[in-house]
């Protein structure tokens, strides 16, 4: 296959066979996950799927530039997805540890708060660059209008390029998608901390204060492999560039939706079973 | 989009490198056990050999994949990588001396349900996408067992979670000053995961040749090696630390300068630029 006459295999298509083994698989693990350990494994297992989709959702809002925005040929952030992803994700999970203590509410709110913040500070500097800097007005290339403050780009956008810079609509989508990550990384972190301060005194024969750094480190360490698996599984749908939630590869997050949850589902599987007894 | 931008032409077949590392790092993972059945922890060290073994093995495994154009960028196969394999590590250190072998079978699955839902549910349809998925979570997960039994000299659960400290001659038993419970898994990740993605984005490219990428490979390995020997200070002897720490910056000097030569061969031309010069005084 040259790479002229290939065609691009990810486009927007579904793959509705797929899907439905992905959600049988879901159903199987969560079907599992009440076998070994009904009640606490089983609540802490659907908190890290809610987390899960919430990074996989919320990543689609972010964005994402890659190295055409680094010359002013596409809009965003120029980095990839991932990186922007864990970026956002982590910057709320550090940010939603500290209110851990405070409820689960509290603390993930404080987690997306966290997220929106670090992305929205992103996006100023980011635009900060692109308008001072390399001298380029912010302009879209996949929509006439800006959907929220009705600006037309198109007087605005160089010829040549897909748009550049970060037009409002990006903006506003970066700080939704870092939210949303941001709440979904503590979420899980949240889940995994409470079930591991629960199960490994016992398994450990220690006490609870003993446990602590345990289990605060091992929930964040799962905490940051699920979100970076749930953030390039996002890339992998997104595959490059994605302006924001009006970009036409937005109408792709139901697979990754689905993709998210299997995933999530897999992995917190395997966290929940660390602290199950054999 | 499943174009194949370069293809791998002479070296060592990819299937060469896979068995070669696969063995070379659970023989090497395996060695540390030496520490267990002689009662001391010289023998740590060759946790670091097992992650350099795994490095190159898996930088590899992301040329292949990352030879098809994923759209993502290099680093994200490295960082899916370890984030499925710190999962799979971590409950693989449950079940003793079994740990690398379970670490290996846990995250093979791990990595092969993951390589069908970006294949099929989200659709990329790229050949090599389930078998590099599963190598690479493999290679994350005995990476970081590695490094574990590189820094606490075992690879179990309990040898992880607890440490101990000793205050004015006595030793009490401390679960902070552990690879675990101290975060050190933390660095010990982003240790690996650098070192895996950074070989193939460095040497990509038109001239990219096979024995510079992996030669480049098994020096960020011994980079990492020297940060963890260090690391390896807190929690084991400082007999054994020191050989560790031996071995990672003799490994690192030799493929440096084995590095150094593959670049000289493979460029064009070569201009030993010096520091700025020393301006004359007065």
């Amino acid at each position: 296959m040259s790479a002229v006459a290939a065609k691009p295999a990810a486009g927007g298509a579904m793959n509705p066979t797929a899907m439905a083994v992905g959600i049988v698989m879901l159903i199987i693990i969560l079907g599992i996950c009440y076998v070994v350990s009904p009640g606490i494994g089983l609540m802490a297992l659907i908190g890290v799927v809610v987390g899960g989709v919430l990074i996989g959702f919320g990543t689609h809002f972010v964005p994402v530039g890659g190295a055409p925005a680094a010359m002013g040929q596409a809009p965003g952030i120029a980095t990839g997805v991932a990186m922007l992803a864990a970026g956002a994700g982590l910057a709320g999970l550090f940010g939603g540890a500290w209110a851990a203590e405070q409820g689960l509410v509290v603390a993930v709110v404080t987690g997306g708060v966290g997220g929106g913040l670090m992305m929205a500070i992103t996006c100023m500097m980011v635009n900060f660059v692109y308008v001072f800097g390399m001298g380029i007005p912010s302009a879209s290339g996949k929509v006439a209008k800006d959907p929220i403050t009705g600006d037309t780009q198109a007087e605005f956008k160089s010829q040549g390029t897909e748009g550049h810079g970060l037009p409002f609509i990006s903006f506003v989508g970066g700080v939704i998608g870092g939210t949303l990550g941001g709440a979904g990384g503590t979420l899980i972190y949240i889940q995994l901390l409470s079930l591991y301060e629960e199960m490994l005194p016992g398994m450990m024969q220690i006490t609870e204060a003993q446990v602590m750094p345990i289990a605060v480190s091992a929930a964040g360490m799962f905490a940051v492999g699920l979100f970076l698996v749930n953030a390039v599984l996002t890339a992998y749908n997104i595959t490059g560039t994605i302006e924001g939630p009006h970009d036409p590869k937005f109408k792709r997050w139901p697979r990754a939706i689905v993709a998210s949850a299997v995933a999530s589902a897999l992995c917190g599987l395997v966290a929940v079973l660390i602290v199950v007894p054999m | 989009m499943s174009v194949k931008v370069e293809v791998i032409e002479g070296g060592v077949p990819h299937n060469n490198i896979l068995i070669a590392g696969l063995v070379g790092t659970l023989v090497c993972i395996y060695l540390t056990y030496l520490n267990v059945l002689t009662g001391t922890e010289l023998f740590s060290f060759f946790g670091g050999l097992a992650v350099v073994a795994a490095l190159v093995w898996g930088s590899h495994t992301i040329k292949v994949l990352c030879s098809y154009g994923i759209g993502t960028g290099v680093p994200s196969a490295g960082m899916i990588a370890f984030g499925s394999g710190v999962i799979a590590m971590l409950l693989a250190t449950r079940f003793g001396i079994m740990a690398p072998v379970v670490a290996l079978v846990l995250a093979a699955v791990i990595g092969f349900i993951l390589g069908y839902v970006s294949n099929n549910i989200l659709n990329m349809k790229i050949p090599a996408m389930v078998q590099a998925l599963t190598e690479m979570a493999i290679v994350g997960a005995l990476t970081l067992m590695g490094f574990a039994a590189l820094i606490t000299g075992g690879f179990t659960f309990a040898g992880l979670t607890s440490g101990s400290i000793s205050v004015m001659g006595m030793i009490l038993p401390s679960y902070q000053a552990s690879f675990i419970g101290g975060g050190l898994i933390a660095v010990a990740f982003l240790l690996g995961a650098i070192a895996i993605q950074h070989p193939f984005n460095a040497t990509l490219g038109p001239g990219w040749k096979q024995d510079r990428m992996l030669m480049l490979t098994a020096e960020c390995g011994f980079l990492s090696m020297i940060v963890a020997a260090v690391m390896s200070f807190a929690l084991i002897s400082a007999v054994a630390a020191l050989i560790s720490l031996v071995v990672a910056i003799f490994g690192w000097i030799y493929t440096y300068q084995q590095y150094m030569e593959m670049s000289k061969r493979d460029a064009a031309a070569w201009l030993d630029a010096k520091p700025i010069p020393d301006v004359e005084a007065h």
